[in-house]
């Protein structure tokens, strides 16, 4: 359908109930325009395109006339009644080309009313989280399989899994290896004389980021001037005369072969980078500014040959790199880190993005007007003595928490008894402020922030650090207990089994109460039926949990029980919650709640 | 805090105190009011600048009539920055408590190279570059040329300066060189003249050693200091050897060659100005009669190295007839130069004093001594007269002239050494004659006959007795501190066997050894997985170690090394070696720890300090000593002998000693910092090479340390950082206090003190 626009005539209903107003309704690529034939009636619309999310319509040879839902972003939607399935079908095709453009939503027609669209890709993402986490399946399996929750409403809750899930996909980037390039060794087939060296892409990038002159030259002269397997071989024959360390021989061999002398001389891009970098060096290590002063040792004065000066050759020393130089490079690329990030395919694709990457790095470097400044307040800061320094403690009053149970209630009934420690500890931190000085500091800090605005961190984060440290000790104290002393668990003493049921239960009540709870206020009729079926789901649990306490030897039952009786508490305070308000929904049944239909 | 010695009072800008820092301030008072010179000890890390900062400062505070100015000299430009640093938090701490009146100035002076704001002249290389550079556009006959011709380049920042006359001057504060080259940008005016002439100003100035010490350097920088001024040398260690290498000379084939250049372009500018401006030539020999002193009037920019070693009443004489007119110096130049290519075409090695030197020179060359003395500010004068700019490309003659003038000054502490190959390579011929100077006292006894206090401190002075020897002075006052520690935060050990319980060693006959090379590298290996952060290692030589870094990179062991922290190396390029420490930092800093590879002697061992987590171990892989069979050592060992009856057996220890205890005790920075030494060289566990470390190093070096092989050393090591990561009191525990607050100290008073201190 080559067409830009689709032109039928159709009736808008607000409402599946509504009668709809008679018009014309024009889809373009942009805009969905309803025009009603008769233009004193309120139906006019005019809505964007890019605030659809789905098309929904009925099925031909259903009973129901053809309609047309179109949902938008704000869970809204409009329907339009067509003459005809025909027409229906144009419409349909052209709502699903304009958002497949927009590549949010595929086209598979879903008719289940809740349902909401997927794409491949989540579906995938939902399968694969499941296949790795084997409580998830469980859950999964035990609930929307059974059909006490929809596979949306499973989902709804774990939004954020799936969110972390996306963008796990950008994965950590790797590092360069720590071990040297002149560490690939060479293999030889044993009967001849040639070595083969394995290159990938990945040393290859190694190399270029230690060797920006044979970066240069790979870039000026492949494939230019030679092939890219002549490049190499150059590049380890110039290796091979510098492992030799024989410098009269690699300086006969450069002045034949000028584009071997470029591997083998000093490394000018290096040398020119090395002068930008040490402007930027902290001073307190910049011995190069020492030279400055230094007039002893002009040429020819000072003390020569005495054992710390040793002497240096001369001669060819354009062609000398010393092993102490390499490391120090090596390790210096190392610690900058790989600054491309692409597939590494191809050596050219390499070498270009590594030449971008430099462009855009240098650029970058030339706005270094703070970089002193910083400098300057690292070293005022590494020039005082921290021990000789007064306490160094920041206003603050530790949190106080009535009941840390209500904080901690993620833990388990072990972690009681270290919570009972964490309060006293709690309250063991001295509050170092009086209640006036506290509200005095919040006035200052409000006043402060009306004056200058919100600076960056709005908290110290040493502050932040120690009110939090406060309030995790526990959750820590209990981890470390338990890890520590395996005994101290209650569930470890536990036979396997019953254990395992034991959590799967405690997770299971978890789902459900999650769901129920977020299901309140009832509003539509949907939730109360998914009330419903969750609190069956729910009073099934009693007799599974009463089955476990009766399965395990009696000494432990006590235990157990302990552990069921929050359980308990949970499920039946939620069920308590339900029969209330079914008695005042019977009670005003007479009113309809909104959407109700 | 703020508290009271005897009459004055302290203003410390911390809230407590160390024990040793409090004895410290004492015994410095004492030598104040005694108005001598001191020699103090007191280990590394225990705050001895910021001690000896406030006690001076607030010393000349409390007596507002005597204006006592510091002069503080470093070894090197980043100990400047820091010393400025730490002044800075001490100022402001002085302006916090007593208001304006505790206002002062205080300045770092360093090269142009250092303080040069402009681009042109700042693109150069070197040092003598940046030098000519900004003398070819601020020497006088170039700003008079300028005048007449707009085309004729000067500096803006210079031109301003000058134009602000008087006004130019720096209002009170603290001024590291990066805050000068701020001002100097701001104001437009040159940061280097301003300095210079703030120095006259200044309350406390901050340099360079050499700017004291180096006669060549000293006449001008620091000839407006008056006598009551305090003079500092910190990190003292190794003074003797400034001394002596400050007057010390060498000449070689390259120099000869380049003198002879430099002496063809002479003759051609003499040639031009006569046929040109010969009025020039005749004004200067007017000057020349009536003596060198008149060189006080020039401009500030024309002004040069002066004269190496000349005493003052040698200036106010005429100098002598036969190098008056500028052509016969040359010749006396040139036959100098062609006595010495003479001299260095022998084939033995020859050891000679400086008169049967000059004697020789007599007869052969018919050059007098009085002659030789007056060569270097015969040809600074000459070079001013000919208007020669780009002074660079003169260093080779004013070499000679400055061995010439002090071998005609000196009648003994020095000898002239001919040498016609290295000794340790044979083969290839590279003659060198050096004029060395054996006695320290000579460069330094100017210093302490000007100046009423000199005060020389390090972290290492053992054995304490032996510097007034070599320095020939007599201070009122000579202390040694222990460090008070709340814990046991440095842990010293001697490793004598490696993991295959054979003994390592660096001797000579060892050090070669491949089982002494690989279980050097073992014992890195076993350290650089057990211990966190920065590792720093130090060898006895660039030979040596690149010797065994390579041959550890040959057998794998430094790959395997790498797999556990990065790896950086001191070279002998000071820019590589700069961004290496740089790059070791960040690496220190970002968690991935690093090893540095160093060399005892080396610049960086002198003044890089690996504190906290940049350094949590040194190893010190042999014992540093020097060449020994080098001649000059030999002849210095011989003076010392003979003049001090020290021998030399002692001073090779006492030298080697205290190198190594210089790279050890860089790792700590204050007390709640920790670290680990270990000293890998089997030679340490004998009574007479321990002895002479430090007394803080010794007191926690405990006696089953003493004989380590490497896998006790890294059982010892894995418990002591297990115990140093712990918490702890930082007051220090019952009975000695290790930090006293100011309550304390009022509570000692006079009477309770020295129980506590000592």
């Amino acid at each position: 359908m080559a067409s830009t626009h689709v032109t039928k005539r159709a009736k808008y209903k607000t409402t599946i109930k509504d009668p709809g107003t008679p018009g014309t309704l024009r889809m373009t690529f942009e805009k969905i325009l309803f025009v009603p034939h008769n233009p004193k009636s309120a139906g006019k619309l005019d809505v964007e395109f890019r605030y659809i999310k789905g098309q929904k319509h009925t099925k031909e040879g259903s009973n129901k006339p053809p309609w047309l839902n179109l949902t938008n972003n704000q869970n809204g939607s409009f329907i339009f009644e067509f003459e005809n399935y025909s027409d229906l079908q144009e419409c349909r095709d052209f709502v699903g080309k304009v958002l497949a453009k927009g590549g949010e939503v595929s086209e598979k027609p879903t008719v289940a009313y809740p349902d909401e669209q997927l794409s491949a890709a989540e579906m995938e993402l939902r399968i694969k989280l499941l296949q790795e986490d084997s409580e998830l399946q469980k859950l999964h399996k035990q609930f929307v399989l059974s059909g006490v929750l929809t596979e949306t409403e499973f989902w709804a809750t774990r939004k954020k899994l799936l969110d972390r899930e996306a963008s796990k996909k950008t994965k950590q980037r790797l590092g360069f290896k720590s071990a040297m390039i002149s560490d690939i060794k060479p293999s030889t087939d044993g009967r001849t004389n040639k070595v083969t060296f394995n290159l990938t892409p990945e040393v290859i990038l190694q190399i270029f980021a230690e060797k920006p002159a044979v970066h240069r030259a790979f870039l000026s002269y492949v494939p230019n001037k030679m092939s890219e397997r002549t490049f190499w071989t150059k590049y380890f024959r110039a290796e091979y005369l510098h492992s030799t360390k024989n410098s009269i021989a690699a300086a006969a061999e450069a002045a034949e072969d000028e584009e071997l002398a470029v591997f083998l001389k000093q490394d000018d891009i290096l040398a020119s980078e090395a002068r930008k970098k040490i402007r930027r060096v902290d001073p307190t290590l910049d011995m190069e500014a020492d030279e400055g002063d230094d007039y002893t040792h002009l040429p020819d004065h000072g003390i020569l040959r005495e054992g710390s000066k040793e002497m240096t050759e001369s001669q060819n020393e354009l062609y000398k790199r010393s092993l102490s130089q390499d490391i120090n490079r090596h390790a210096a690329v190392v610690l900058e880190g790989r600054a491309v990030d692409v597939e590494l395919e191809d050596t050219k694709a390499v070498a270009e993005a590594l030449a971008q990457s430099k462009q855009k790095s240098s650029n970058k470097g030339e706005s270094d007007g703070d970089t002193s400044r910083e400098r300057l307040d690292r070293l005022s800061r590494m020039t005082e003595i921290e021990d000789l320094q007064g306490p160094n403690t920041l206003p603050l009053a530790p949190l106080c928490i009535k009941d840390p149970r209500d904080y901690f209630d993620s833990q388990q009934a072990n972690a009681l008894r270290s919570s009972g420690d964490a309060l006293g500890e709690i309250e063991q931190i001295k509050c170092g402020l009086s209640t006036q000085e506290v509200y005095g500091s919040l006035r200052e800090s409000i006043s402060s922030i009306k004056a200058m605005g919100l600076k960056e961190p709005i908290v110290k984060p040493e502050v932040a650090h120690q009110v939090f440290d406060a309030l995790t000790n526990s959750i820590s104290n209990t981890k470390y207990h338990i890890g520590k002393n395996p005994q101290e668990s209650v569930l470890d003493r536990l036979p396997r089994k019953t254990k395992e049921e034991l959590l799967h239960h405690w997770t299971s009540i978890l789902e459900l109460l999650k769901h129920f709870w977020a299901s309140y206020p009832i509003t539509t009729t949907y939730l109360y039926v998914k009330v419903n079926r969750l609190k069956d789901a729910m009073s099934n649990i009693y007799p599974q949990l009463e089955e476990i306490k009766g399965s395990v030897p009696s000494e432990l039952r006590h235990q157990v029980s302990l552990l069921v009786r929050p359980m308990h508490q949970a499920l039946d305070a939620a069920i308590q919650h339900y029969e209330a308000s079914m008695q005042k929904r019977s009670a005003q049944s007479g009113e309809r709640p909104n959407g109700y239909v | 805090m703020k508290f009271q010695i005897e009459d004055v009072t302290v203003y410390f800008p911390y809230d407590y105190i160390y024990p040793e820092q409090y004895s410290y301030m004492i015994e410095l008072k004492r030598a104040l009011d005694a108005k001598g010179h001191c020699l103090l000890e007191m280990p590394t890390g225990t705050g001895k600048t910021i001690a000896l900062l406030s006690l001076i400062t607030s010393y000349s505070l409390s007596k507002p009539e005597t204006s006592i100015k510091l002069i503080y000299c470093t070894r090197t430009v980043h100990e400047m920055e820091k010393t400025l640093a730490e002044l800075k938090l001490l100022h402001n701490y002085q302006i916090k408590h007593l208001g304006p009146q505790a206002r002062l100035l205080a300045i770092g002076l360093s090269s142009r190279k250092n303080l040069c704001v402009n681009p042109t002249v700042l693109a150069a290389e070197n040092r003598d570059s940046v030098d000519a550079g900004c003398r070819k556009l601020t020497a006088s006959w170039v700003r008079a040329m300028a005048a007449e011709n707009p085309n004729v380049p000067t500096c803006q920042f210079f031109e301003n300066y000058e134009r602000a006359a008087s006004a130019a001057v720096l209002p009170p504060g603290v001024y590291t060189l990066q805050d000068l080259r701020v001002f100097g940008k701001e104001k437009g005016w040159c940061p280097y003249f301003l300095a210079r002439h703030m120095v006259q100003f200044a309350n406390v100035v901050v340099y360079s050693y050499q700017y004291l010490l180096d006669p060549k350097v000293a006449g001008i920088i620091s000839k407006e200091m008056q006598k009551e001024s305090v003079v500092v040398f910190d990190e003292a260690h190794n003074i003797d050897n400034v001394c002596i290498e400050a007057l010390s000379v060498s000449v070689r084939r390259q120099t000869l060659e380049g003198a002879t250049r430099n002496l063809n372009r002479i003759s051609q500018e003499i040639d031009r100005f006569k046929a040109t401006d010969a009025s020039r030539l005749r004004a200067e020999y007017n000057r020349l009669v009536e003596g060198l002193a008149l060189r006080g009037n020039l401009p500030i920019t024309d002004n040069w190295l002066s004269n190496p070693a000349l005493p003052d009443d040698i200036l106010k004489e005429a100098v002598p007839g036969n190098i008056r007119r500028a052509e016969h110096f040359l010749h006396v130049l040139r036959r100098l130069v062609q006595y010495l290519r003479g001299r260095l075409d022998t084939e033995n090695v020859e050891k000679e004093s400086p008169v049967s030197f000059v004697a020789s020179i007599n007869s052969h060359a018919g050059i007098d001594q009085k002659t030789l003395k007056f060569c270097y500010d015969r040809l600074h004068s000459l070079m001013l007269t000919l208007e020669i700019t780009d002074t660079d490309e003169f260093l080779h003659i004013q070499t000679i002239c400055d061995f010439a003038t002090l071998v005609g000054t000196y009648g003994r502490g020095f000898s002239i050494i001919i040498e016609p190959f290295d000794e340790r390579m044979p083969h290839i011929p590279d003659p060198i004659l050096q004029l060395s100077c054996h006695d320290a006292s000579l460069a330094i006894k100017p210093v302490f006959d000007r100046f009423q206090s000199v005060v020389i401190t390090s972290g290492t002075l053992s054995p304490i007795d032996l510097y007034p020897r070599l320095l020939n002075f007599h201070p009122v006052v000579s202390r040694s501190f222990t460090m008070s520690l709340t814990r046991d935060c440095i842990c010293p050990m001697v490793l004598t066997r490696g993991s295959d319980q054979l003994p390592v060693s660096t001797k000579f006959d060892m050090r070669s050894d491949p089982g002494v090379v690989r279980n050097y590298g073992k014992l890195l290996l076993e350290m650089v997985s057990v211990v966190p952060d920065g590792i720093v290692c130090f060898f006895v030589s660039y030979s040596y170690r690149d010797g065994i870094i390579n041959t550890w990179n040959d057998s794998g062991i430094l790959k395997e090394i790498m797999q556990h922290k990065l790896v950086f190396i001191e070279t002998q390029d000071v820019v590589e070696t700069t961004l290496a420490l740089d790059n070791y930092r960040k690496a220190c800093d970002c968690g991935r720890g690093a090893v540095f590879f160093s060399v005892a002697r080396g610049k960086v061992a002198e003044g890089i300090d690996f504190d906290r987590h940049y350094g949590r171990l040194v190893i010190m892989f042999g014992v540093p000593f020097q060449y020994t069979l080098g001649k000059i050592l030999l002849a210095r060992l011989e003076y010392l002998r003979d003049t001090f009856q020290i021998k030399e057996g002692d001073f090779l220890t006492f030298d080697a000693l205290r190198q190594a205890a210089q790279c050890v005790g860089r790792v700590i920075r204050s007390k709640a910092d920790y670290g680990m030494m270990i000293f890998a060289d089997k030679r340490y566990s004998r009574h007479d090479k321990r002895s002479k470390l430090p007394s803080w190093i010794l007191s926690h070096l405990r006696d089953v340390n003493l004989n380590l092989s490497t896998d006790m050393a890294l059982h010892i090591a894995k418990e002591f950082l297990r115990k140093m990561a712990q918490p702890y009191e930082k007051i220090g525990g019952s009975g000695r206090k290790t930090l006293l607050s100011e309550e304390d100290l009022e509570k000692m008073g006079d009477g309770g003190m020295d129980e506590m201190l000592y």
